[in-house]
This record gives C-alpha cells, sequence and structure tokens, in this order.
C-alpha cells in the first residue's frame, strides 16, 4: 500500500499559495517517522515552476494537472481529477490549506472517496496507539480543543488552517520527478455546473476588529495624534489591525470604531499588542479573551501586566519602531 | 464650615506605613479626577490608595481622619453625578482592587462579595449557576459598592426592584476606621433604626462599603423581548399601565423614539430594529422582556401581552426568540448614552422620575420647553417605573450659552418633575451635580435632616465632603 | 422557488466559559441557541420565498429537543419543519451527518411531494466549526454547490450566487437544484410576529426516525458509519504567561520579543 503524504498546493494564476508549501514542511517530521515520500499536488494553469517549488521546499515529488479547465477554480473539475488521482494512486494521507476553495472541495472529496477530513487543524502528528495522523482542531469556537483520527478509511484527510506552519529554506538543489497528468483526465464541460461571472475586490472600508488576528492597539500612552503612525506601521508589517483604548479614541486621535473595550468593542485576535495602555478594567474587558497578549508600556505597576503573556517595560516610543523595524527585516 | 488639611510628607509616610498600594503625583492616572459626566467637574485627588482588603481601608481612613483630610471613595468610576470626584482634593481610596467574590449561601440565597466586584462579573457568575442577580443598571462594569452607594436601578427595576430590595447586610469602615456591619441575612426585620437602608445611596458620605451580601433569586427558565412599535410616543406610553392591569409583570419596559434608534444604529452601524411596519413608519417602541418559569408560562405571557398591545394601538408585535436577537435588541438600547455621546458636542442628563401615569404628559412638556430655550431633547427610558432619561442636546451653542439654557431647562423640568408627585434622580444620585435640585426638590428640613445624620457619622465631616447634603 | 433549509441548534459558544478548577467547559447556563449562521440561512430563504414564491422546510438532526428551534423557524418564514432523530444516528462525524441528510432530503421530497431548487446550509455550526456538512450533503445528493454565499438570487434553472472569497466576492452561476452554504445576509433575521407565532404554533414538527427513514443503511450512520474519531479533547491553556522581557537595550528587549514570536509561531 501507498504510504504517501499527498500535499494539495493550491494556485492563483499561475502562482502558488504558501500554505501548500507550509504544509509540506508540516508533513516533514511525518514522514520521516514513517518513512513516507512527499508528494506535491499542484493544480492550475502554467503551474509547472510551482511544482518545481514545491519540490525546492521540500516535497519529494510532485503530480501536476496544468489546462486551461484548472485555470480558474471550479468545486466539480476539481473535485473530479483530484479523485481519480486519489483513485489511481492510492495515497496515505492527504491534506490542503483550509482556505476558501480547500474548504470548498475537500469535503466533497473525502465524500466521494467515503473517507474521513478533519477540518481546520492547528496541528498535525502522530498518535501513538493507533500510528495514525493525529490531527489537531479547535471547537466551540476555540474554547475545546480535539485530537482526531481516521484510524480505518483511506487517505486521511485533512485541512490545515494557513499561517500555522512556517514554509522551509527553499533548497534550489533539490531534485524529484515531476509527473504531469493532465492528459489522462478529460473534465466534461458539461460537469462543471458553476460558472464564475465575476471577482469584485473590496478595499476594507469598514474597520472589522472583530475577525482580525492581529490586532495593534494604542492607549494614553502614545501621547499624541503624532504617533499613531507608530502603531499602523507595526499594524502593516504584522499584517494586523489598529486599535485603541478610550482615552485615545475620546481625545479623538482615533475613530471610536476602533475602540477595544466596554464601550467599544470586544476582540479576541491570536495577538493583542497593547501599547501605553494601562490595562484599566474597561478595556480589558474587551480584549481578555485574546490568544497572546504583549504589552508595553513604562509604568511596571501598569495593570496590563497583569493579563499580558509578555511583557516589556519601557518607552514605546522607542521600542515599538525597533519592533517594526526588525520584524520588515525578518520578512526579506 | 469644615477645614480640611492637605497632605504632607509626614501623613503620605503614615499612609504607606499601612498600605502597598500608594500613588501619588504623577503616577496618579488623570482618570481619577472625573466620573463619567465630567461636565460636572473634575479634581485631581492629591494620592490615591488601591486597597485589596477591609483593614487596608480601615487603616488608612484612621490615618485619615486623625489628619482631617478628606476622603473620597471610588469603584470604577462608571458615576453620573459627580459622586466620585474629590473636589475638595485629598485621598481617593480605589476599592476596586477588592473584587473578589466571596461565595453563595444557597440555603439563604444570598451572595457575599467584596464592594469591588464588578456588576457584570457577578451577574454572569450567577448564570452559571441557574441564579439571578435582579438588579440591571445600564454600566455592566460598575462595581457592586458604588451600585448600592447610589441605589442603582436599571432596566429589570420595574419587575425586581432595585438594588435597594437586594442587600441584605453590607460591612461598613466608618470615618474614624472603625470596622462595622449593618443588616443580617434575614428577610425582614424590626430592630432598630435601619442603617443598612441609610447607607444604600449614600454615596460614600456616610461610610466606605467593604463588602455586601446580596439577596440572589433562581434565574427564569425562560425569556422573550418583544418591540413593541407605535405610531407615536404618547400612544406607547399609554399602553404601559394596561399591562400591569392585566397582571401582567414584565422584567423590564423601555420606551424609545425613532431618533435616538437611528443615532444608536449610525453608533454600532447595524440596524437592529424594524422601521417600518405593514407601509407605515413607526416613530415610537416599547422594548420589554418577559420572563417565565417555563416556556409554556411564556408562551402564556407573550399570547397575553400581544392581546393587550393589540387592544392598545400597537402597530405589531415583534418577538426576538433567539438569544442574538435578543442580546441584539438589548445591546442597542444599552448603547443609547454612547450613542448620544459620540455624536453630540454638548450634553447634559436630567435623570428625573415621575408617577408613572404621568410620563406621557410630561415627556410632549419636556421637549417642548427643549424647542423653547433651543435645546435638541432626547429622551428615553423605564416607561415600566417612571424613570426617564432626558438629553438636552447641542451641536450649535457655545460651552456659556449652552450652560445657561441647560440650567434653565433643568430648572423648569424639576420643578414640574416634583409637581407631578416625583423626585428629581430616578438611580443616577445626587452627587455634586444636583445638590441645588435636592433642596428644591424635597425642602430645607428634610436636607438639614440628612446633613445631621452624617455629622453623627462623620463629625470630621471628611467623607466625601461637599455632595449628597453636604452644602458648603 | 423550493428551498430546504438545514439547522442545528448548538450551545452558544460565546457565553461558553472554562471552569479554572477542572479545566473543563462549563455547559451550566449556557442556552442553546439556532447555530447563527443557520438563522441567516433561514432569513435568505424566507426572503427568497417572499421574492419567488414556494415553499421552505426547515430541517434538523438531532434530538428531541431540537424540535424547539426548528418551531423558532416556523414563526420566521419557514413552512414545514422536520426533525431527524434517532439514536443510531447519534456520534455522526461529518461524513455520515451528510449521508443520513442526504436521504431525510430526498425521503421529505416523497412527502410533500416536492422538489427543492434549492439546500442551504449555514457556513459552519459553531461547535463543530468545520463547514463540510453542506458540501457533503451536495456530494451525496450528486448536486452542485455554491459556499460561503452573502447573497442568492434565482431564475428557473439557476441562481446567483454572491460568494464571500477572500480580499472581496465573486459572483458566480451555479446550476440547481443546488446546495448553498450561507455565511450571513444583508439585513438581520427577521422577529417573529405575534400573528406568524400563532401560524406556527398550530403547524406539527415532523419527525422522522430511522424507521421512517427506512432507505438508510445505518452501517452507515453513528459511529459506525464515522471515518473520523476524537481520540482526546481538552481546554487550550488560558494561563497568562506574565513574562516580563528584560534587558539592557532596547535592541536586546526587541531581538527578545522577536525571538518569542518567532519561537511560538505567533505571528
Amino acid at each position: 500500500m501507498n504510504t504517501d503524504i499527498w500535499i494539495y498546493i493550491e494556485t492563483e494564476n499561475g502562482k502558488a499559495l504558501n500554505v501548500g508549501y507550509e504544509l509540506i514542511n508540516a508533513a516533514r517530521p511525518i514522514a520521516a517517522q514513517k518513512n513516507s515520500k512527499i508528494v506535491a499536488l499542484v493544480v492550475g494553469k502554467n503551474i509547472l515552476k510551482a511544482a518545481q517549488d514545491a519540490i525546492g521546499y521540500g516535497a519529494d515529488s510532485a503530480i501536476i494537472l496544468d489546462a486551461d479547465v484548472y485555470a480558474s477554480y471550479s468545486t466539480d473539475a476539481y473535485a473530479e481529477a483530484i479523485t481519480y488521482l486519489i483513485n489511481k494512486y492510492d495515497p496515505e494521507t492527504m491534506m490542503f490549506g483550509a482556505t476558501t476553495n480547500g474548504r470548498d472541495m475537500a469535503p466533497r472529496i473525502a465524500c466521494r472517496v467515503s473517507t474521513g477530513l478533519t477540518a481546520d487543524c492547528t496541528d498535525i502528528g502522530i498518535d501513538e496507539a493507533s500510528g495514525c495522523v493525529r490531527w489537531t482542531r479547535p471547537t466551540f469556537g476555540g474554547n475545546l480543543m480535539a485530537d482526531i483520527i481516521c484510524p480505518e478509511r483511506r487517505p486521511q484527510m485533512g485541512t490545515v488552517r494557513p499561517g500555522v506552519f512556517r514554509k522551509a529554506e527553499f533548497d534550489p538543489s533539490r531534485k524529484g520527478n515531476i509527473v504531469d497528468e493532465t492528459a489522462n483526465i478529460h473534465i466534461d464541460p458539461e460537469h462543471i455546473r458553476t460558472k464564475l461571472l465575476e471577482h469584485v475586490d473590496v478595499v476594507a472600508e469598514a474597520v472589522n476588529l472583530e475577525d482580525a488576528d492581529v490586532i495593534v492597539a494604542g492607549g494614553r500612552g502614545i501621547g499624541s495624534v503624532d504617533n499613531i503612525h507608530l502603531l499602523e506601521e507595526l499594524a502593516e508589517v504584522t499584517g494586523g489591525t489598529v486599535a485603541c483604548s478610550r482615552p485615545v479614541a475620546e481625545a479623538g486621535w482615533m475613530n471610536h470604531n476602533r475602540q477595544v473595550g466596554q464601550s467599544g468593542k470586544t476582540v479576541s485576535p491570536s495577538v493583542y499588542f497593547a501599547i501605553g495602555i494601562s490595562g484599566a478594567v474597561q478595556h480589558t474587558a474587551g480584549m481578555q479573551g485574546s490568544g497572546t497578549i504583549i504589552a508595553i508600556n513604562s509604568d511596571p505597576e501598569a495593570p496590563i501586566f497583569d493579563i499580558a503573556d509578555y511583557g516589556i517595560v519601557g518607552d514605546l516610543n522607542a521600542i515599538v519602531p525597533a519592533l517594526t523595524k526588525k520584524l520588515k527585516e525578518r520578512k526579506m | 464650615m469644615e477645614s480640611y488639611n492637605t497632605l504632607n510628607q509626614e501623613i503620605i509616610d503614615e499612609l504607606r506605613a499601612v498600605s502597598d498600594h500608594v500613588l501619588v503625583g504623577s503616577a496618579i492616572n488623570p482618570d481619577y479626577a472625573k466620573d463619567e459626566m465630567p461636565i460636572y467637574g473634575t479634581h485631581m485627588p492629591d494620592l490615591v490608595v488601591q486597597a485589596y482588603s477591609t483593614q487596608e481601608v480601615s487603616d488608612v481612613m484612621k490615618v485619615c481622619y486623625k489628619h482631617s483630610i478628606p476622603v473620597t471613595a471610588r469603584g470604577a468610576g462608571t458615576g453620573l453625578a459627580g459622586g466620585a470626584v474629590p473636589i475638595f482634593g485629598g485621598v481617593i481610596l480605589d476599592i476596586s482592587p477588592m473584587n473578589h467574590v466571596l461565595g453563595y449561601d444557597l440555603e439563604n440565597f444570598v451572595v457575599n462579595v467584596e464592594a469591588g466586584v464588578l456588576l457584570k462579573d457577578l451577574q454572569d457568575d450567577c448564570i452559571t449557576k441557574g441564579l439571578m442577580y435582579p438588579p440591571d443598571p445600564g454600566m455592566k462594569y460598575a462595581c457592586l459598592g458604588g451600585n448600592v452607594a447610589t441605589n442603582a436601578g436599571g432596566m429589570r427595576a420595574v419587575k425586581y426592584g432595585t438594588t435597594r430590595d437586594y442587600v441584605r447586610a453590607m460591612t461598613v469602615v466608618l470615618a474614624n476606621g472603625e470596622i462595622t456591619h449593618f443588616g443580617a441575612t434575614v428577610s425582614k426585620t424590626s430592630s432598630g433604626y435601619s442603617l443598612l437602608n441609610l447607607m444604600i445611596g449614600s454615596e460614600g458620605t456616610l461610610g466606605i462599603i467593604t463588602e455586601l451580601t446580596l439577596k440572589i433569586i433562581p434565574a427564569p427558565k425562560a425569556t422573550a423581548s418583544i418591540i413593541v412599535p407605535f405610531k407615536d410616543l404618547k400612544t406607547a406610553l399609554s399602553a404601559v399601565p394596561k399591562f400591569k392591569m392585566a397582571h401582567l409583570d414584565p422584567q423590564a419596559i423601555e420606551f424609545m423614539e425613532t431618533d435616538i434608534v437611528d443615532m444608536t444604529e449610525r453608533f454600532i452601524g447595524r440596524s437592529v430594529f424594524p422601521k417600518q411596519c405593514n407601509g407605515e413608519d413607526i416613530h415610537s417602541y416599547l422594548l420589554i422582556t418577559l420572563d417565565g418559569s417555563s416556556d409554556e408560562d411564556l408562551d402564556e405571557q407573550i399570547d397575553q401581552f400581544s392581546k393587550v398591545c393589540f387592544d392598545n394601538q400597537a402597530m405589531e408585535v415583534f418577538i426576538a426568540e433567539t438569544p442574538s436577537q435578543i442580546s441584539n435588541a438589548w445591546a442597542a438600547r444599552s448603547a443609547f448614552y454612547e450613542a448620544i455621546t459620540d455624536e453630540i458636542k454638548m450634553l447634559d442628563e436630567c435623570d428625573v422620575v415621575i408617577p408613572v401615569n404621568k410620563i406621557a404628559e410630561f415627556i410632549p412638556f419636556v421637549n417642548e420647553i427643549g424647542a423653547e430655550l433651543g435645546l435638541d431633547i432626547t429622551c428615553y427610558g423605564h416607561a415600566g417605573d417612571g424613570n426617564i432619561h432626558i438629553y438636552q442636546c447641542s451641536n450649535t451653542m457655545s460651552p456659556e450659552e449652552f450652560e445657561e439654557c441647560n440650567n434653565k431647562f433643568f430648572d423648569v423640568i424639576y420643578a414640574k418633575a416634583v409637581e407631578y408627585g416625583g423626585e428629581v434622580s430616578g438611580e443616577h444620585g445626587i452627587g455634586n451635580a444636583k445638590m441645588k435640585y435636592l433642596e428644591e426638590s424635597i425642602g430645607k428640613t428634610n436636607v438639614d435632616l440628612m446633613e445631621g445624620i452624617k455629622r453623627v457619622f462623620d463629625p470630621k465631616m471628611i467623607l466625601n465632603p461637599g455632595k449628597v447634603c453636604h452644602r458648603l | 422557488m423550493n428551498i430546504c433549509v438545514c439547522i442545528k441548534q448548538v450551545p452558544d459558544t460565546n457565553r461558553i466559559k472554562i471552569d479554572p478548577v477542572t479545566n473543563t467547559l462549563v455547559r451550566k447556563g449556557v442556552p442553546s441557541i439556532i447555530n447563527p449562521f443557520d438563522t441567516y440561512a433561514v432569513e435568505m430563504a424566507a426572503k427568497l420565498k417572499e421574492e419567488c414564491g414556494g415553499k421552505v422546510v426547515v430541517i434538523s438532526m438531532g434530538p428531541a429537543q431540537a424540535s424547539k428551534a426548528l418551531r423558532v423557524c416556523l414563526s420566521v418564514g419557514a413552512d414545514e419543519a422536520y426533525l431527524i432523530s434517532d439514536r443510531a444516528f447519534g456520534g455522526s462525524d461529518t461524513l455520515a451527518t451528510g449521508y443520513i441528510l442526504a436521504g431525510a432530503i430526498k425521503k421529505i421530497e416523497e412527502l410533500e411531494e416536492l422538489k427543492f431548487d434549492l439546500i442551504f446550509c449555514g457556513k459552519q455550526a459553531i461547535d463543530g466549526d468545520t463547514a463540510q456538512v453542506g458540501p457533503q450533503i451536495a456530494e451525496q445528493l450528486g448536486l452542485a454547490q455554491a459556499t460561503y454565499a452573502l447573497d442568492v438570487s434565482c431564475t428557473n434553472d439557476h441562481a446567483i450566487v454572491k460568494r464571500e472569497v477572500d480580499g472581496g466576492y465573486d459572483t458566480v452561476l451555479v446550476q440547481t437544484p443546488a446546495v448553498v452554504t450561507v455565511v450571513h445576509t444583508d439585513q438581520m433575521p427577521r422577529y417573529a410576529t405575534y400573528s406568524t407565532r400563532c401560524e406556527a404554533k398550530k403547524k406539527q414538527v415532523h419527525v422522522l426516525s430511522s424507521a421512517e427513514l427506512s432507505e438508510l443503511d445505518l452501517a452507515q450512520c453513528g459511529l459506525s458509519g464515522s471515518p473520523t474519531r476524537v481520540v482526546n479533547t481538552y481546554t487550550p491553556s488560558v494561563q497568562k504567561l506574565g513574562i516580563m522581557i528584560e534587558g539592557s537595550s532596547t535592541t536586546e528587549l526587541v531581538d527578545k520579543l522577536v525571538g518569542i514570536l518567532d519561537d511560538k509561531r505567533l505571528l
């Protein structure tokens, strides 16, 4: 039986989304322990380079489907093609990025091949007792974590959250076979029952704090409206949204729709930077559910440090720009 | 006239000797200078003690009493009448660190709490145990000590009563530092003067509350919220007394008009209340919560309730049944105040309470007077118990102009409320802001009695001086 | 335009807290609600019915108390309600659930003597959070699907669906019959009125058990029909770490913080 681990590499306009490469790296420890090979499955149009890169990011080989019919995602074409390949090759495990499209097609495919799919995982490993992949995911809105296995049916399938794992260092010297299966699958256009009429990009005008994954919040300690840019720059490099505590909104330095707290919004991002915020209960009421709270304040007695995971006592005017700079450097 | 001393290094050192949590100078957060209504005045304290225990409060009071230092008790600082503002400077005793729920006594249906426990935390904790602490003042992040000190009311008062009805006992630190206890875990008593009831609503002028024993009840099994639209406010308000007459006992009855609903929906960015009904425009709403001992009981109440509404010209009866619809409707109601303060530059508030059957004529009068003075008036409030929140607003007047018109407005409105048999403050308290109107409404004799009582409790008059009945 | 809406009664996970002593979920006092995404699905169906006519049938797989949730739907736009309930269905993962619901939908088409043009599901249930059942119902029934819908409009043989995607939205044409999973609607779900409630009370929630759904293969239901298995559950650590980062210079402090951010994969 095939012990391969397949990683679906989602592409858009010929370019791979990072999540596919992240999952290749995530699968490495499992592949090592189980002596399995990692196969990248790349679907799209003009995606040969993406497949070559997949090998550079750690895949042992790749299978590609490269045709007009895959240029734009459709449930029917992708589900049909991928099911054909699963039936042909019989992989042991298959992972998708839990993107919009990933979560659209994975359940469909899992149902078609009658196997178990675990959604939106935040960690993977091996279940000691059964030797199967152990999929870890949040349930009950994140209040309860569950470890799940698929003991009998194959492939074991899971969708994994983008950004949980880091992709490996690119190694241009890695070599691997790339198999082109495109010619072996003929998708009957009649089978494709959806058609994309229009795509509209929306510039988010409304401030959406509730869905933000990272929030950079400033309090009275930022001193003046002239320092807001410190928060904005940190937000940009972290992919975060800028927010504030009530005194800042009251002073007019930021719009009240960015206010977090009892008389503002309640948020629960994965990371909350509390910058120059004292930590009065009216504010913490709105953010104490955050995953990791990082506080920067010049007052060592500030109550914010009681609820922070990491705290720095210091001058935010020095620390925040330095932090932003360092994070920018790492990104490049 | 009392004379107070100012702090010097010696006194500060004495305070430091009895408390580890003393703040002076620039370490004092500017928020300590004000409460939620800075328009009534702000003043920084000279020193803040963040107290963690009754003993600490007692030790601090001993020092302050010895040296005649004014002391202002403070919880979360959410008051609306300037009650927690230290207008004489001196010491602020911040009891918000005393925030532990000490324990439930389910045989006597009470809970013991430190005075710094937030209302919301107690309410939430009760729900997890199938219990309810009924008083539901609008500000959920207020300390229970402050709630008791102002006899806070809230939306559930029409059915469940006010904070006063739920205080069984308390631990109080007196002006000289002595620790004493008022009340007992009993439901009726005729054992001497009720010092407990004197303390409730005394706004930090008679003693400092550090612990409370509060009555709790089993949580209702089922609740529903109802939005009843009317063509105008008068019709809406006229329906209110009919509910009680039909033996219906809603948990809350709030009235509002479309102006505040629109403002709030702009503020929260969401449309919550229907604007039209059967093709007609809605101008006024009653927002009601019914609770029942079972789904069937609640069903029955909704039926009866709806009949009374339709008999009294309701345009429709909308029933919010899913928890998210209920919480959205009430979240919108709770956001009224924030919405106003967000949009309006010059603002003051009048929380008169008048007999329920007079509201329907009072509000048009209020609007008329407002219009004459050039003020925009927004009213909403607790239709079920006659406690109205009137907001005098202006985005165009200068501060001086506003103050003048505002004072004239207060004079007329409070006088009218008293004429109708009402009182000056339904739930926010007198603090600093409403003292003049207190004397006008209850008379010199009564205010003299109040001040006399204060002198007994606080001979040096150091507790929250200049507030409620302490005329300077 | 006949629409079937699948709903689920779930605990209100926004109100669930963790007992700090036992580290388990505190469910007491947490109300059961209709899955919020499903309330939007019902609203979308009700709105379409107003525009195009037809019938809205709401169904739910769950224990007896799920009828309460179905009843509420009857007063906000649903015409008929079916509870799919049987011990044999308990413990189903998404694959088994999709199988059962698909079978139920086929049975209801028989009983109601109609064909559904659209089947709506909420995007995901806030307890399971998988977002898998909708697409799996579609697969079982062999229908097209459109996920993450914000708006749906209809004609005879297709639907136009506005789908939420990263960075914006897509407008997609879907051949009907189709399954649509709903994120939310522009307007809030409507309130019941006294008269819709009275009408709803006259109706019965029909119960379909394995007896009525005789075509279902019980081996594909419940635990035996579920390829996935939960081996462990635990509450994520909520203890605040309270770690103060020490350093003698800004550079040192920042380096340490960035090190932690990397290590813990926080960003």
